[in-house]
């Protein structure tokens, strides 16, 4: 028997240990952080829970509009991920979906003040609907509330499931298409299978993000009947210094959370997958006809006048201050404030990006390790903890824990680059858990057999199926740290500040004008981010389809 | 381009603890306005420094609120030697940590609306809250507390959140001051006119009040010396209201277990001279605490003389805030 | 010597266990024989290590495989379909047998052009799987199964569905193993590929 090379990294512990690592420090981070806050504070008086009239209607109000949102997230994201799927050739649909991407990552305060000038009062919209529709309504109240997050999640919510009705095995497509399958019997068979797997994780995702809104609640929901547990938990600790109260909301917070990925993670991701077999795309007979072409174009181009409307109001607000922002006093020097905001923001985006993609796959390696579902599920869960516990409550209890060592500041930006990490980790691994766990078991055997393990199998079956999603979870996970302002106030600052930084400075001193043009920098900086990024991910592949034609033949009938 | 900006992050790294080695370092919290390139902040330092022989290091938190929790949580073993940025609302809390040091400066020469003689606390600024409207869109604005109260409710106003916002705790403390047990009453009767409570004065400002979804907003009196100096506009004004204004005063205070508590107290007397006094009115858009005489911008002149100061000593605030939050509250969502 | 001795399995549910046992030599072809969902996959499954055996063992020259992973055992499956990685291209599908890093010697190289030429699939190595038709696609996973050179071949339905001259270039291929001493296990349907294959006969 000829002795076989062995593969680097290919004993099971190189899979389980490092992401059961990774998920062990969230779990021990959040409850360091929780529990350092209580041990501070007295014990909290539980009672309060039902007693206070204040804190049942937060708690009632907080749930209520994280429903409704997921809801109506859901609902516009579904059918624009299948008008997507079933429509490749749309024109401009390659925009749509940076579009899409950058919504989620746009700071909240620069895109409040884009669907105000579209939705508000005065906007440009209602001013349109009331005028010639003799529509008239309210932004302030829940209605605003859930339009934003909307704005935020559905096109977030639509991205992923557009990636999980692409990766629908081609031989059920091709069958449907054979079968002339309609609209609906084509939702059956191949896209309802397709998204079903993803779905619960996501409306817990969406969920999760909703139930933790705080600026765009208060700045939309009209008054303090609109607060959400976030709120509550920010007037306990920087109010009233009361560490009892605001861990004890955190853990309801938590608690209610933590139980829907629980049950996403009990009751989603179980797909059975065939072997993913690349032939030509075959549209759906339901998106070929005109008829179809034009509707689906129609309610598209409605989806994307919805995202563009406030970009393009954020756009006309910042341009007028470009040229000031860039070129101070009419010099032509680059303004190194706003140049240097934007490398310090970079330098510590790109590594958390780097980092939370890293940690991501790691922890979905160890959910394949094990046969366990107990441990599966314990990581996974784990993972989306950032999202749960809010930042306010784990950067106080860590204080309180690493006093007096943290806080330096030259500590303080590598936190913050770890800390940013970690908050986009949940985000990552939405988006790279179907790709990663796509590995059906006719090829996991072959690979067995044929010793691809460890390392290889990484290199020669992950690694060319995930350049894209890959790319994708790197722009997210960069693109969110880029925006981010609540991690770094709250560990503070050094002098120099980063664009978010630059841009509530900027806002905090009537600098209107420049403020609105670093918001408009930062949009067209991520939009920039998102387009590089999926320029990676998809290079590889045009290349090898354009030198590679037959691929768009149809496959030989006697397969 | 992503060398440089690393080198940038790795200077920003290596830098702080290199300068500790030369010459001592103050290390002062304070909050980005004050920081910012054309805030006062790097002005002052320039100055100071030169007079010390020292360096100074701004730590940036997202405002006042945050420098008095990051005092809490750090204690005794803080690396602040001095906290620049609490106000009158932030100021009894942050005495009661018992972190703070006398200043033994000499206030005479502050000019204050109110007699200021506190042992711990030096005022380096201050200014009236007020409702900042849009001269376009009300050309006739209601002039008291009452008239607002008592106008048609289609007039809307923007006001930010008690809980989360130094302006917005101002409102508050302003109407208890002028109506007292009333007050509930008057919030109820004020509440429909309220277009949105925002977390913080920035959400109000820049995304609603100058996207005009609003003519009114609860802003600072001085509000519009920015816009009349630096924007050459006068389309944004205070309204005086008759029965006068509530009163915020900028306040530092030296750490006392800084091992620079000799050079603090330099900083403390050094910022009541027109050195670092001249860079307030237009970098910080406040009053300056000490008479800057001619140095003082002429935009000053044009701004509201409100007839009386409202205030309430820095205790009462603390005794019943949390009273009258709730108070609030009940008001607001019933 | 591949000795299968009393390996008894049963899927989760399954009240009655089948149980198998079976000898054969190098060089020789034995062929499962039995109704559909009478084992035939399963004994292949269980011998390439993807299923594990209540109790028994399967011995190779008289060391047991028992306790041995799948990319340990001497062995290469082919079946029916779904053996070729879809997204990568048939000359890295078959390098990959070679070495599992596709750390491969211009030596190496030179047997893959050579062997997709003697199948007639010259030029073909840079296409995708999807593109090849099933016929093509059997003949690309035995070339790989081959050129991996070991002892045991597992065949599962590899003929099955193809046509006629897909059928006899595959059957000749097998010959060749068999003749250079490669122990072959075959499950199939087909009478003829019983009858021009095999030696002997294993009735479930």
């Amino acid at each position: 028997m000829k002795l076989r090379p062995t593969a680097p990294f290919s004993h099971p512990a190189w899979r389980l240990l490092p992401g059961l690592g990774i998920a062990s420090a969230l779990l021990l981070l959040a409850t360091a952080g929780l529990g350092a806050l209580l041990w501070e504070a007295s014990l909290p008086d539980v009672s309060q829970l039902w007693g206070s009239r204040y804190l049942r209607t937060v708690i009632t109000f907080t749930v209520w509009q994280a429903f409704l949102s997921v809801l109506l997230s859901l609902l516009v994201a579904v059918p624009v991920a299948r008008m997507l799927a079933r429509q490749p050739a749309f024109p401009g649909r390659g925009g749509l979906l940076r579009l899409m991407e950058l919504s989620l990552v746009l700071p909240s305060i620069v895109a409040v003040s884009g669907l105000v000038s579209v939705y508000g009062r005065q906007g440009w919209f209602t001013g349109i609907a009331s005028d010639w529709l003799n529509v008239s309504w309210n932004i302030y109240g829940i209605n605003g509330i859930v339009l934003a997050h909307v704005f935020f999640n559905a096109p977030l919510a639509a991205r992923i499931l557009l990636q999980a009705i692409e990766s629908a095995p081609a031989s059920q497509r091709r069958a449907a298409a054979q079968l002339g399958l309609g609209r609906w019997w084509y939702w059956r068979a191949v896209e309802w299978p397709a998204v079903r797997p993803v779905l619960p994780g996501l409306a817990a995702l969406v969920f999760t993000l909703c139930f933790t809104s705080f600026a765009i609640v208060m700045t939309l929901g009209g008054g303090p009947s609109a607060t959400t547990i976030e709120v509550a938990i920010y007037q306990a600790l920087r109010f009233e210094f009361d560490g009892s109260q605001a861990a004890l909301l955190a853990v309801v917070q938590l608690l209610i959370c933590g139980f829907l990925w629980w049950l996403a993670a009990r009751y989603g991701l179980t797909a059975s997958l065939l072997p993913d077999r690349r032939v030509a795309s075959h549209s759906s007979r339901a998106g070929r006809s005109f008829w179809s072409r034009l509707t689906d174009g129609l309610a598209l181009g409605v989806f994307a006048l919805f995202l563009v409307m406030p970009l393009a109001a954020i756009l006309l607000r910042g341009l007028p201050g470009m040229g000031s922002a860039f070129f101070p006093q009419g010099s032509f020097s680059v303004n190194p404030a706003l140049l240097d905001a934007t490398l310090r923001s970079l330098a510590i985006a790109l590594p958390a990006g780097l980092m939370s993609v890293g940690a991501a796959l790691l922890i979905l390696a160890s959910g394949t390790a094990t046969s366990r579902s107990t441990i599966r599920r314990v990581t996974d869960v784990t993972a989306y903890l950032p999202l749960m516990i809010p930042p306010l409550v784990l950067g106080t209890g860590l204080f309180l824990l690493f006093r007096p060592s943290l806080g330096n500041s030259s500590e303080g930006l590598v936190l913050v680059t770890l800390i940013n990490a970690m908050m986009a980790l949940p985000f990552v691994l939405q988006m790279l858990r179907g790709p990663l766990g796509r590995l059906d078991s006719a090829s996991r055997q072959q690979a067995d057999q044929l010793g691809i393990l460890g390392w290889y199998r990484w290199r020669w079956l992950h690694w060319p199926r995930m350049r894209r999603p890959l790319a994708l979870s790197m722009a997210y996970g960069t693109g969110l740290s880029l925006g981010d302002f609540g991690v770094i106030a709250l560990f503070g600052s050094p002098g120099q500040p980063t664009l978010p930084v630059l841009l509530y400075q900027q806002l905090g001193s009537y600098r209107v004008d420049a403020a609105a043009a670093t918001g408009l920098w930062l949009v067209l900086l991520l939009l920039l981010l998102f387009s590089v990024f999926n320029l990676l991910g998809a290079s590889r592949l045009s290349l090898r389809r354009t030198a590679n034609s037959p691929r768009t033949v149809q496959e030989p009938e006697h397969a | 381009m992503l060398t440089r900006a690393f080198t940038l992050l790795f200077l920003t790294l290596i830098a702080v603890p290199a300068f500790a080695q030369s010459t001592p370092t103050l290390t002062i919290y304070t909050h980005p306005s004050f920081a910012a390139d054309w805030g006062p902040g790097p002005a002052v330092k320039d100055a100071f420094e030169k007079t010390c022989d020292c360096q100074v290091r701004y730590v940036v938190l997202s405002s006042g609120g945050d420098i008095l929790q990051r005092l809490r949580l750090e204690g005794k073993s803080t690396q602040a030697d001095l906290v620049l940025g609490l106000d009158t609302g932030t100021m009894e809390n942050s005495r009661q940590t018992g972190l703070l040091g006398h200043h033994e400066t000499d206030l005479s020469a502050l000019d204050l609306p109110i007699n200021w003689q506190d042992p711990v606390f030096v005022p380096y600024d201050w200014g009236y809250f007020a409702f900042v409207y849009d001269t376009e869109q009300l050309p006739n604005p209601p002039e008291s507390l009452d008239a607002l109260i008592a106008a048609p409710d289609d007039l809307k106003i923007i006001i930010q959140d008690p809980r989360t916002s130094t302006p917005g705790l101002g409102l508050l403390l302003w109407m208890r001051h002028v109506y007292g047990d009333q007050a509930s009453a008057m919030w109820q009767q004020l509440k429909d006119k309220i277009l949105t409570t925002t977390k913080s004065w920035s959400d109000g400002y820049y995304s609603l009040f100058m996207s005009g979804e609003a003519p009114l907003i609860l802003s600072y009196s001085t509000s519009p010396a920015y816009h009349m100096a630096v924007d050459n506009t006068d389309r944004y004004q205070a309204v005086a209201f008759e029965e006068g204004h509530y009163l915020q005063v900028e306040v530092a205070a030296l750490v006392q277990s800084s091992d620079h508590k000799e050079l603090a107290r330099d900083f403390l007397e050094f910022m009541l001279t027109p050195d670092f006094q001249r860079h307030i009115p237009l970098k910080n858009v406040m009053y300056p605490a000490t008479d800057l005489g001619d140095e003082l911008p002429e935009v000053f002149s044009h701004l509201i003389q409100p007839s009386e100061a409202r205030y309430f000593d820095p205790k009462t605030v603390t005794d019943n805030r949390r009273q009258w939050l709730n108070e609030w509250l009940d008001a607001m969502t019933r | 010597m591949l000795e299968v001795k009393n390996l008894v399995f049963a899927y989760s549910g399954q009240t009655d266990p089948w149980s198998f046992q079976f000898a054969a030599a190098p060089g020789q072809c034995i062929a499962i024989h039995g109704a559909s969902g009478s084992g035939k996959s399963t004994l292949l499954n269980l011998l390439a290590g993807f299923l594990e055996p209540r109790s028994g063992d399967i011995l190779w020259q008289q060391e047991s495989l028992r306790n041995c992973p799948p990319w340990h055992r001497p062995m290469t499956s082919v079946f029916q379909e779904h053996n070729l990685f879809e997204h990568l291209n048939v000359e890295t599908n078959i390098g990959l047998g070679i070495h599992p890093g596709l750390k491969l010697t211009p030596q190496d190289r030179q047997a893959i052009r050579e062997a997709l030429q003697s199948v007639g699939l010259e030029g073909f190595s840079k296409r995708l799987p999807g593109d090849l038709s099933g016929g093509q696609r059997q003949r690309v996973a035995l070339l790989r199964a081959i050129l991996r050179r070991q002892p045991i071949l597992l065949l599962d339905e590899p003929l099955t569905g193809l046509d006629r001259e897909a059928r006899d270039t595959l059957r000749q291929l097998l010959l060749e193993q068999k003749a250079k001493g490669v122990l072959m296990v075959l499950a199939s349907h087909d009478e003829d590929d019983r009858r021009i294959l095999a030696d002997s006969t294993y009735n479930l």
